[in-house]
């Protein structure tokens, strides 16, 4: 269960390193994927099963859903892909940061890269995490509505700034 | 830009500084300082010219990363203390963390390289909301956050006062002048923050009029370089004959309002008995003493070489609002008698 864990946080710097690696957005969605993917997982090894349930079903299955069909409408002819030099270098020059940072996080009862510490706890039946969904749309009033508001914000300032596709100034990076 | 999303727009920058004001949660304070950042994007890159849509990403990547360093320090003082109120008394280290976070969002130096840029990119009138109302939300986390790190706050006041004056000295545009202005101005409000927290509350205001009525001035006058500024003389004359005193309050010259929060931060620094720092702070304030004096000379003070057909140049309608500029001209002009009331305002 420990190693699993440990696979999955691998999995999400791995992510997130070939989003910052500057491929192509379609790519960098991949990445997301992955990175949303593997910490849904370690999400769920902690014990929050509801969580990682609304990140699938609405970061990936409604926000990248989204951000993968507006950016098929401003298609790219020759993408940069995750093989790419440029990428690649990127890539490995962020993961050796992050070896880097993990080199320093040994101790006597965690040598070498095995720092990561399990969190395993009894099973409960109060969960602490669907407790507080169900908090912010009970007594949480105001603030759910807020959360709404900045959603809403969140998609009319992407419309502005990228009003006019290919006559603005929002174009397709190689 | 559609009026109705210019409405949610400005909605939800006000929306965002009255949560991070009213919030007493380190995730609350995130959300509105996150909102603040969203809203004023469009805003930025409305004209969707290209060096517009720099400003912006510049903008996007400084306030997107000051906030998520921001949150991982509410989230490690959580960890650490065990809660997440801003007015607890917090762990040393995310103290440490937020401080340069805010620092970053504010254009403290040294993290203050991309206020020259994005100040350059935009409009005068965005410029003017990047000044003062982006202004306010950090600032006020910053008041709040206990016990402080001393010498972290001072060594940021003073490196934004050195380089707030010494970047400006350079310039001819004025939007990268008026960006180094704020960072020299933020670094006086950061300097007396642990000691009197009323007088960089007084400083903020004094500023937030000053650079007010000075971005509209250069709105009126259509001038965003020196030499604009040059030949609008004949545009406004009453109000090129006041600029010069609107401008020295900037840098704080008696007998203008600008003085006062000078004043009365160098009798506080010497009250807690740190007068090499008051001392290293006021000549600074002589740096950007120095640009603020030229804008002056180029505006009001020296008519430059011209032919007679270029001296008077067309004046038409202009659609500007001159009210709030008449009223913060004066109020930045004339209201240093006014110092003991302004100090009963503060004491909070």
């Amino acid at each position: 269960m420990l190693y699993c864990g440990y696979l999955l946080m691998f999995g999400v710097v791995v992510g997130m390193a070939a989003v910052a690696a500057n491929p192509s957005p379609f790519y960098a969605a991949l990445g997301l994927v992955m990175v949303a993917a593997m910490g849904c997982g370690f999400i769920m090894c902690l014990g929050g099963t509801f969580s990682c349930l609304v990140l699938f079903l609405i970061y990936l299955g409604g926000m990248l859903v989204v951000f993968a069909y507006s950016v098929a409408l401003c298609s790219d002819a020759l993408p940069t892909g995750l093989a790419e030099g440029s990428v690649l270098k990127s890539m490995v020059g962020y993961l050796g940061l992050t070896g880097v940072v993990a080199l320093f996080q040994q101790s006597s009862e965690a040598p070498l890269f095995w720092w990561f510490v399990g969190q395993e706890s009894e099973m409960s039946v109060m969960q602490g995490e669907t407790e507080g969904v169900s908090e912010a749309y009970g007594s949480g009033g105001i603030l759910l509505l807020t959360c709404g508001w900045a959603l809403l914000v969140a998609l009319y300032v992407a419309l502005e700034v990228s009003r006019g596709c290919s006559r603005g100034p929002v174009r397709p990076i190689k | 830009m559609s009026p109705y999303v210019l409405a949610l727009l400005l909605f939800s920058l006000g929306l965002g500084t009255t949560m991070t004001f009213a919030s007493s949660h380190w995730l609350l304070a995130w959300v509105g300082l996150e909102i603040n950042t969203l809203a004023i994007l469009p805003l930025m890159a409305q004209n969707h010219h290209p060096r517009a849509v720099e400003a912006a990403t510049k903008y996007f990547l400084i306030q997107a990363g000051g906030a998520a360093v921001l949150l991982f320090a509410g989230t490690t003082n959580a960890y650490l203390t065990g809660q997440w109120d801003i007015q607890q008394a917090a762990h040393p280290l995310p103290i440490a963390i937020i401080t340069l976070a805010l620092a970053l969002k504010l254009g403290l130096a040294p993290l203050h390289s991309w206020m020259p840029e994005v100040f350059q990119g935009l409009s005068l009138t965005t410029g003017l909301v990047l000044a003062t109302w982006q202004k306010l939300a950090p600032l006020t986390l910053l008041l709040q956050i206990q016990p402080v790190n001393s010498p972290l706050l001072i060594f940021l006041g003073l490196a934004s006062t050195l380089i707030g004056g010494w970047g400006g000295l350079n310039q001819t545009q004025l939007r990268k002048i008026l960006a180094y202005s704020s960072t020299a101005q933020l670094g006086w409000m950061v300097l007396v923050l642990q000691f009197a927290p009323s007088l960089t509350t007084l400083a903020i205001l004094v500023y937030i009029a000053a650079a007010t009525a000075t971005f509209l001035t250069l709105k009126l006058a259509k001038a965003t370089s020196i030499n604009m500024l040059a030949i609008s003389w004949a545009k406004a004359p009453a109000l090129v004959a006041l600029t010069p005193l609107v401008l020295l309050s900037l840098a704080g010259l008696p007998p203008m309002t600008g003085f006062m929060p000078k004043w009365l931060i160098l009798q506080e620094l010497s009250k807690q008995e740190l007068a090499p720092t008051a001392t290293l702070a006021a000549l600074t304030a002589l740096l950007s003493l120095y640009y603020y004096l030229r804008l002056t000379y180029a505006m009001t003070l020296t008519m430059f070489p011209n032919n007679l057909a270029g001296t008077l140049p067309w004046r038409l309608p202009s659609h500007q609002l001159t009210l709030p500029l008449a009223c913060l001209a004066i109020a930045t002009i004339s209201l240093l008698p006014l110092t003991p009331a302004a100090l009963a305002l503060v004491a909070l």
